[in-house]
Order: structure tokens, then sequence, then C-alpha cells
């Protein structure tokens, strides 16, 4: 343990043992034997690490909650789950759950495992951009499966785990989940879950899909990047308090079972239409940009393997197969 | 069945209201479909069954099968042997637009080297070299949309 962690362990027993739960900053300063600033840089620290620490200027600080634990047994204990989650991984910092998915899947894992990590170093976005995954506030996590499909139908998947990120979201959190196409889901406009799916095919078979989750729990307003490309936010931002991490991904890893079932009994057809429930942008003007040229166009639907379908100005029909989208 | 045969049946479905046409025989599998797309058509043969007007095609090798696209109006044949898309998406020669390419004219690649991704719906399929081959020609420019079996670089087995 190195003297800073010592430090902070120190500092939250000190918390905890705190009378009537406040601790005064300058009672601490004298404790440890540090200066107040130190004190509160430390605190800052515990905060980052998912710490629930609360601070007023006449009372000094107060120990809320501690991290929730993401451990195999408290994601799967009382589950059926016939193929998602029949194994967890999880990971405390790791570099990305994809990395790690997609490394067991050339390895010959057998699907259905999940990689779920506390927080990632080089959590993967879209053509190189990082998602931010702080630790001890929000969920990250990779599903490896191995449907028998063509390489061609594997894009289906990406609407398959947005259904049931959405649907486990607004079971948990009661809030109004919508999707952006083709995957990101919003809450009142900002975006709250981000995925990424990766595959390796031969020619005519698909060999592994991993598909990678990223969910803002419990972020706080200033955690979030100042770079963020899309107006961004967290479940408790907008519920207004803490949300489980953990009761959301045990209905992740239920919801995402129960629409591979699905999917692999009566294919693509009920994940569109489930999907097309959640997308409230038909008829909206959008653009969509980051693969190749701008274009812009109103939105007249999603076609059968899921592509978005834009009308332009002068009333081309355009079909759209990547970019990011964006409400005008 | 050759190009100029390939061309008739294509004439003959499009002078119908036909929307998607499939044949299928011991030998290959031809299939056809329009809409408000440009026509595409996808042919899937064994490797023995010449698509296009090279002579005695080698296999093609890589993440697609011996396919080549042709469209009605019948593109040059690409001859040699290619890297096809495995999937109809975005091509993309480098991991991220600041990063460097996957793969330039003239390298060398090993077996299982990335040489570029193709995405779809936030699916991504890094497509690698299935044998060390150098690269000869870079077919698709980056970040243009690619069709099924749509070679992108021809290449030489070393």
């Amino acid at each position: 343990m190195t003297t800073s962690t010592t430090r902070e362990f120190n500092l939250l027993n000190l918390l905890r043992n705190g009378s009537g739960g406040w601790i005064s900053g300058a009672e601490l300063s004298r404790q440890l034997g540090i200066s107040r600033a130190a004190v509160w840089k430390q605190i800052e620290q515990l905060r980052q690490e998912g710490f629930r620490i609360e601070a007023q200027k006449s009372k000094g600080y107060r120990l809320l909650a501690m991290p929730e634990e993401l451990t195999e047994a408290a994601l799967t204990m009382g589950q059926v789950l016939p193929i998602v989650g029949r194994r967890v991984i999880t990971l405390g910092k790791t570099d990305s759950t994809n990395l790690q998915a997609a490394t067991l899947g050339a390895e010959g894992e057998a699907e259905g495992t999940v990689v779920f990590a506390d927080s990632q170093s080089a959590g993967k976005g879209r053509r190189g951009r990082t998602w931010c995954s702080p630790p001890g506030t929000n969920l990250y996590l990779s599903l490896l499966l191995r449907p028998a499909i063509a390489p061609w139908d594997a894009p289906q998947l990406t609407f398959l785990s947005a259904v049931a990120a959405a649907r486990a979201l607004r079971n948990v959190s009661r809030l109004p989940i919508t999707v952006k196409w083709p995957n990101d889901l919003l809450v009142n406009g900002r975006k709250v879950a981000g995925m990424l799916n990766e595959m390796q095919a031969e020619s005519e078979q698909v060999g592994w899909v991993v598909l990678g989750i990223g969910i803002n729990v419990n972020m706080r307003r200033e955690q979030f990047p100042e770079d963020l490309r899309y107006p961004a936010t967290s479940l408790a931002l907008e519920v207004g308090e803490d949300v489980s991490r953990l009761a959301i991904a045990r209905e992740l890893l239920a919801e995402l079972d129960r629409a591979y079932a699905v999917y692999l009994r009566d294919g693509f057809a009920p994940i569109r239409s489930a999907w097309l429930e959640l997308f409230p942008f038909v008829d909206r003007l959008v653009e969509i940009s980051g693969a190749g040229e701008t274009v812009s166009g109103r939105v007249t639907g999603v076609d059968g393997d899921g592509a978005l379908l834009l009308v332009d100005d002068r009333g081309k029909e355009l079909r759209i197969l990547s970019g990011d989208v964006r409400p005008l | 069945m050759d190009i100029k045969e390939l061309r008739g049946l294509i004439k003959l479905v499009t002078d119908t209201d036909i929307t998607e046409f499939e044949l299928e025989n011991a030998d290959e599998k031809i299939v056809i479909k329009r809409g408000t797309q440009p026509e595409i058509v996808h042919v899937q043969a064994p490797a023995a069954a010449v698509v296009a007007a090279a002579p005695a095609a080698p296999a093609i090798p890589a993440a697609a099968p011996a396919a080549a696209p042709a469209s009605a109006d019948a593109p040059a044949p690409i001859v040699g042997e290619t890297i096809n898309s495995p999937i109809v998406g975005t091509f993309y020669r480098k991991p991220s637009p600041e990063a460097e390419f996957f793969v330039k004219e003239g390298d060398v690649v090993e077996a299982g080297q990335t040489v570029c991704l193709v995405e779809a719906m936030k699916m991504f399929n890094e497509i690698e070299a299935e044998f060390k081959c150098k690269i000869v020609e870079i077919l698709k420019d980056d970040t243009a949309p690619v069709e099924f079996g749509d070679p992108l670089f021809r290449v030489e087995k070393i």
C-alpha cells in the first residue's frame, strides 16, 4: 500500500468514526498531520473512487455511502441467465472491456461471457475517441457473443444491445429513454449511454461479436469532460439522487439475455420494431458527420438492415450506414 | 456464367418490375436486388467459377467469399488477388482520423495483420490479411462507402 492510499484509508476511518457523521476539516487535518488543503485533495480523490462524501462549511465532512461493489455473485445471484451472464468477470481498472472481451473471443471463450470494469483507462468510443470512464460511479461492460449468423447481419446486434439497455435503464430509473441512431441512449435529449461493437468474421460466418456498453449512472456534472461532442447526462443527474449501479447491471444482464433469445428465435424484425418505438427522430432534420462528407436531411425511417434513411433538401433519398447523428 | 450473360440477365431483370432476383445452381448463386439504391449485384460462386474476365481467377482471399460485385454498367474487372469487404459499410484506412494509415501501397503485411476497418451501424469489423502479402493497390478511399464483396485492396501473395 502506498503512502497516499494509507492516508486515504486513515481519512476514511476518521470519516466513519466521526460523531453524528460530521468531522471538521480542522480535526481531520490535526489527526492526519496534513494541511487542510491536503485533506480536501484526499476527499476529492475518495469521491473520484466512488465514495459519496458530503461537505459543509460549518460542519466539515461526512461519509454518505461507500462505493457499490460489482462482484460476480452480486451481479448474478438469483438470476436465471441461460446465455448472457453465464460467466461474469469483474475487473477493477482495465484498459477497455471491449479489448478484454475481444481477447477472450480470440482465445475461444464461450459466448455469453460479460466483462465488467470499475474504470477504464482507454474506454473505446467511435473512431478512436475515448469513453470517459471514472471509477466507482458508472457501468462499463462488454458482452461476448457467437451467433450463427453471416457477417453482413452482425450490425443488427447494435440494435439488440440498444433495446436491452434502454429497457434496463427505464425499468430501474423510470426515466423516459430514447435512442439516437444507431445506439446512443438519451434522456431529455442528453446522452446517458453509449455503445460500441466489434466483430471478427470468416467469409460467411461471424466468429465472435463484442457488444460494448457504457452507462453514465452516478457521474456528477464536474466529472464530464469539457470537450464533449454531444450533451451528456447521468441517471443520477436526471433522477435527482444516486441510482444503484448493481440494480442497473443486473437488469441489463437479464434484458440482454431476453433480447438475445428473441433474436436467435425470431430474427431481427422484433428487435427492429422494439428499437423503432424508442426512436423519436422520424420526420426530424438531422446532420450526419464523422464518416466521409457531412450530410443532412429529414429522417424517414430505418430500413430492414437498420440503415438510417433520410431525404435531403433536394428530395434525394440517402441511406446512412455510419456516422454521428445530431438533430438540427 | 460469364460477364456477357450476366449483363443480359441484369437487363432482363431490370426491364421488369422485379425488385429482387435470385438464381442458384450447383455452381453459382446470383442475387440481383434493386430499389431506390443504385442497382447492386452480388455474385457468389465457388472459386473455380469465373465471375469476371480474369483468366482462371485465383481464389479470392481474406474475409470475403469468392464474390465480386458488378453493377449494371460493369466496371473494369480487377485482376489478381484482392481483399474484399465482408459487409456493407464505411471503409476506414485509419483507426482514428488523426492516426496513421493501417497500410500503404507497397507495404508488406503479415498474415493476421489489420489492413482496414469496415463499419456499419457502430459494428466495427477489423479486416485482416489472411496470408503474408504485398499491398499493390488500395482500391477505395478512406471513409468511402463499400458494398458487400467490394475489393478493397489488390494484393500479391508472398
